[in-house]
């Protein structure tokens, strides 16, 4: 407790061993002089909570898109083919446009071997995959499939540098459900064509977006699976559309809302930072 | 007055934590205070045992869960506590270390009984990540039970006061000490010719800021005379071996690894500077072990350090390769001058107490002013003390058991207060706490309690024992 001051008192230093004349649970007027909050904070506006919530959106279209590929060949509607060769074409365009510059007759050679393989490996092992799940009845598959894909979401790289993320389950995930999915389909060339989809809405599209992403490109894909759903059922349309702009609007009115609740709080008693020495860095510090 | 020290880190295990621990109960011993410790069993160690000075020493039948600490369920060992605090007729729990979640629990349960509680805060927290806002909602709870709480430096008490928003007057700051008796400067063990060297003594893990002394260490690849010797274990040594043998110096860099704590001064002497890299730090015990041996500390001005000791003592710089590079440069060159100084009459002084015994009278002169840079380690073993002695901090300490003595103790209504306060969620495990403790108290009524059998020196000789374990 601060005592009235004696004059003759020494001025209270901050160290451990000169202030004999105070009692220990002084309290010196500098207490807490060091202390700064919202150092490193940013405060984002609307528009940029919208923009960046938008890479969220983009993940859920992929998965609903996905979805209406696997109902349509459910329902026999359109034909595989139908959507192989389109989707093929496209993923060509996508990988013109993905190499640029770069790309040379070496780089070319190099895709198309994987290209083959995958393709090879996945027709070859497309009826095991079609039989694989065959004996679980529909309504596990579809809970199933609902899991896995919401682990997809969840785990997915929105280009965070965060521990949650891990592309590995968020991918695992995904093609997990797709092999679920592709067992209620006719023949195994369905399952073919159906991973073959699975590869390019959750490993080639989000290469793709990642680099190139832009807030306004969800309205075209928002249009695309608003008018097909349409056709394929009322209320899943509702949900997605009410979902999308939930997310899309709301949300982010509500993060830019409860900004000014943030208090950071620094000061002397936190870490120092320094850079962690790892294999690739330690060679340069020599 | 009977005090009961309550910690889940203690002997067998080593740390500052511990030294605190054990110094301070024999230290209130010596003061005439009755002191037991109540910790956790470490494997073979349990059940109740007497330690030097018949200090009393509980081992608690507790598994531990993680970290050497017991898991904290808040309630679980009420009954075990309960019996331990009546029986000894403890009027003060002191409780060490916002990690110990027996210390936690003990300090709920002493509340409840109507005891008067303390606790000492031995660590800096930040309040950035998930887990420091979890610890320090806990803290927060479990310092509004509490009478007083201690904190070894001012930094730690801002910081204290900021994430368990105690009041103010109701936190102390007592800093730990060094026993200087036992951390003598001993000359003769440093290597002659010109070999200078650099002793490094922490837990090797990023904490302790091993990655910067990973960076420091390959600057001297080209000063031959330069020799470093590191003491401690842990995860960051494979790092330091790494870089010894890029960097061609296995003959210069010697990992010692994990020493006893008695052991570590003869490392200690062996050395001309001390360089300590920490990232944060409360107090750092072993920056003042070093100066009480006679070292040059080179640290990282961080958290509590720059508080620790008067600038004569030490050179603080910012937490950076090159800060410390040149600090360990300017170190380096005061010990040339300072040797080229020490004229023949000096060495010929060095060469007697050599036999003889050391007298800490035959030093240099004293610098004239405050800031400059004392060498001579005898005189800094003289300065250290000057500065911190446990005798001290035992009186300090002891003035605020006094204090608290003084205090009503806590209505079972203020307490439902104070919780509900910081946060109700607690209030679940506080009423079945206290519900056990009611029923306890139907069972085993407090006046019914047999007391302890007392033991005190006298009487342990009489059982032809003096310092050995007891069960």
């Amino acid at each position: 407790m601060a005592r009235t001051v004696q004059s003759k008192r020494k001025p209270w230093v901050k160290n451990l061993y000169s202030n004999r004349e105070y009692p220990d649970n002084y309290t010196d007027v500098s207490f807490l002089k060091d202390l700064r909050t919202n150092l490193n904070v940013r405060f984002y506006t609307f528009a940029e909570a919208v923009a960046g919530i938008s890479v969220l959106n983009n993940q859920i279209s992929c998965i609903t898109g996905f979805l209406i590929l696997y109902h349509l060949m459910l329902n026999d509607t359109v034909a595989p083919t139908s959507i192989l060769v389109p989707t093929c074409v496209i993923t060509g365009i996508g990988y013109l446009f993905y190499r640029g510059k770069s790309l040379s007759m070496k780089l070319l050679g190099e895709d198309s071997k994987t290209l083959v393989t995958v393709l090879l490996f996945g027709y070859m092992f497309s009826p095991m995959l079609h039989t694989l799940t065959q004996a679980i009845s529909t309504d596990t598959i579809y809970t199933m499939t609902f899991f896995v894909m919401l682990f997809n979401l969840m785990f997915a790289d929105y280009g965070l540098d965060v521990a949650m993320v891990s592309k590995a389950i968020s991918l695992n995930g995904a093609i997990f459900g797709a092999i679920c999915l592709a067992s209620r389909l006719s023949t195994s060339y369905h399952a073919f064509v159906l991973l073959v989809e699975a590869a390019i809405f959750f490993v080639l599209y989000p290469i793709l977006t990642a680099g190139t992403w832009h807030a306004i490109f969800m309205l075209p894909i928002f249009v695309i699976c608003c008018t097909t759903l349409y056709f394929i059922s009322r209320p899943v349309m509702h949900l997605y559309a009410c979902t999308t702009l939930f997310v899309n609007f709301i949300c982010p009115l509500i993060f830019v809302q409860y900004q000014r609740y943030k208090f950071n709080i620094h000061g002397p008693w936190d870490e120092a930072i320094v850079e962690e020495n790892t294999d690739e860095n330690l060679d340069e510090n020599l | 007055m009977r005090i009961c020290m309550v910690s889940d880190f203690f002997y067998p295990s080593i740390g500052g934590v511990e030294e605190h621990v054990y110094n301070l109960s024999q230290m209130l011993l010596a003061l005439g205070h009755k002191v037991v410790v109540l910790t956790h069993a470490y494997g073979d160690c349990t059940g109740v045992r007497y330690v030097t000075n018949m200090l009393k020493v509980y081992y608690l039948p507790i598994k531990v869960c993680y970290n050497q600490c017991i898991l904290p369920t808040a309630v679980c060992n009420v009954p075990m506590l309960r019996a331990v605090l009546l029986r000894e007729q403890v009027q003060v729990v002191h409780g060490h270390s916002a990690f110990s979640a027996l210390a936690h629990e003990a300090l709920m349960v002493g509340a409840l009984l109507g005891l008067k509680t303390v606790f000492t805060d031995h660590s800096l927290f930040g309040f950035a990540d998930l887990s420091a806002a979890l610890t320090n909602k806990l803290l927060e709870i479990n310092l509004s039970m509490v009478n007083h709480a201690i904190c070894v430096s001012h930094i730690g008490k801002e910081n204290t006061v900021l994430r368990a928003r105690v009041a103010k007057h109701r936190v102390s700051v007592i800093p730990n000490a060094v026993d200087t008796a036992l951390f003598t400067p001993d000359p003769s063990q440093r290597p002659q010719e010109g070999i200078i060297n650099i002793v490094v003594a922490s837990r090797l893990v990023y904490r302790k800021g091993i990655d910067l002394l990973a960076g420091v260490i390959p600057r001297f690849k080209n000063t031959p005379n330069i020799n470093f010797i590191i003491v401690g274990d842990g995860p960051k040594r494979d790092l330091l071996e790494e870089i010894r043998e890029k960097c061609n110096m296995q003959e210069r860099v010697e990992i010692v690894g994990a020493v006893e704590h008695a052991m570590v001064r003869d490392v200690l002497v062996r050395g001309h500077i001390f360089v300590n890299t920490s990232l944060t730090e409360a107090y750092c015990m072993a920056i003042v072990e070093a100066a009480s041996c006679g070292l040059q500390v080179v640290s990282t001005c961080v958290g509590g350090i720059p508080e620790v000791l008067p600038n004569s003592l030490i050179l603080l710089v910012e937490p950076d390769v090159d800060a410390i590079y040149n600090a360990i440069l300017v170190a380096i060159e005061r010990h040339r001058r300072h040797e080229s100084s020490c004229a023949e009459t000096a060495r010929s002084k060095r060469r007697r107490r050599k036999k003889g015994n050391v007298l800490p009278s035959a030093v240099p002169e004293p610098p004239k002013h405050a800031d400059e840079a004392v060498l001579c380690p005898y005189r800094c073993n003289e300065l250290v003390e000057t500065l911190y002695n446990w005798e001290d901090v035992a009186r300090r300490t002891v003035k605020v058991y006094e204090r608290v003595i003084k205090e009503s103790a806590f209505t079972l209504s203020e307490l439902i207060y104070a919780v509900n306060q910081c946060g109700s969620w607690f209030l679940v495990f506080f009423v079945v706490a206290h519900f056990m403790l009611l029923l306890l108290e139907y069972w085993r009524p407090r006046n019914r309690v047999e007391a302890a059998f007392e033991l005190t020196p006298k009487s342990a000789r009489d059982h032809k024992q003096s310092s050995k374990v007891f069960m």
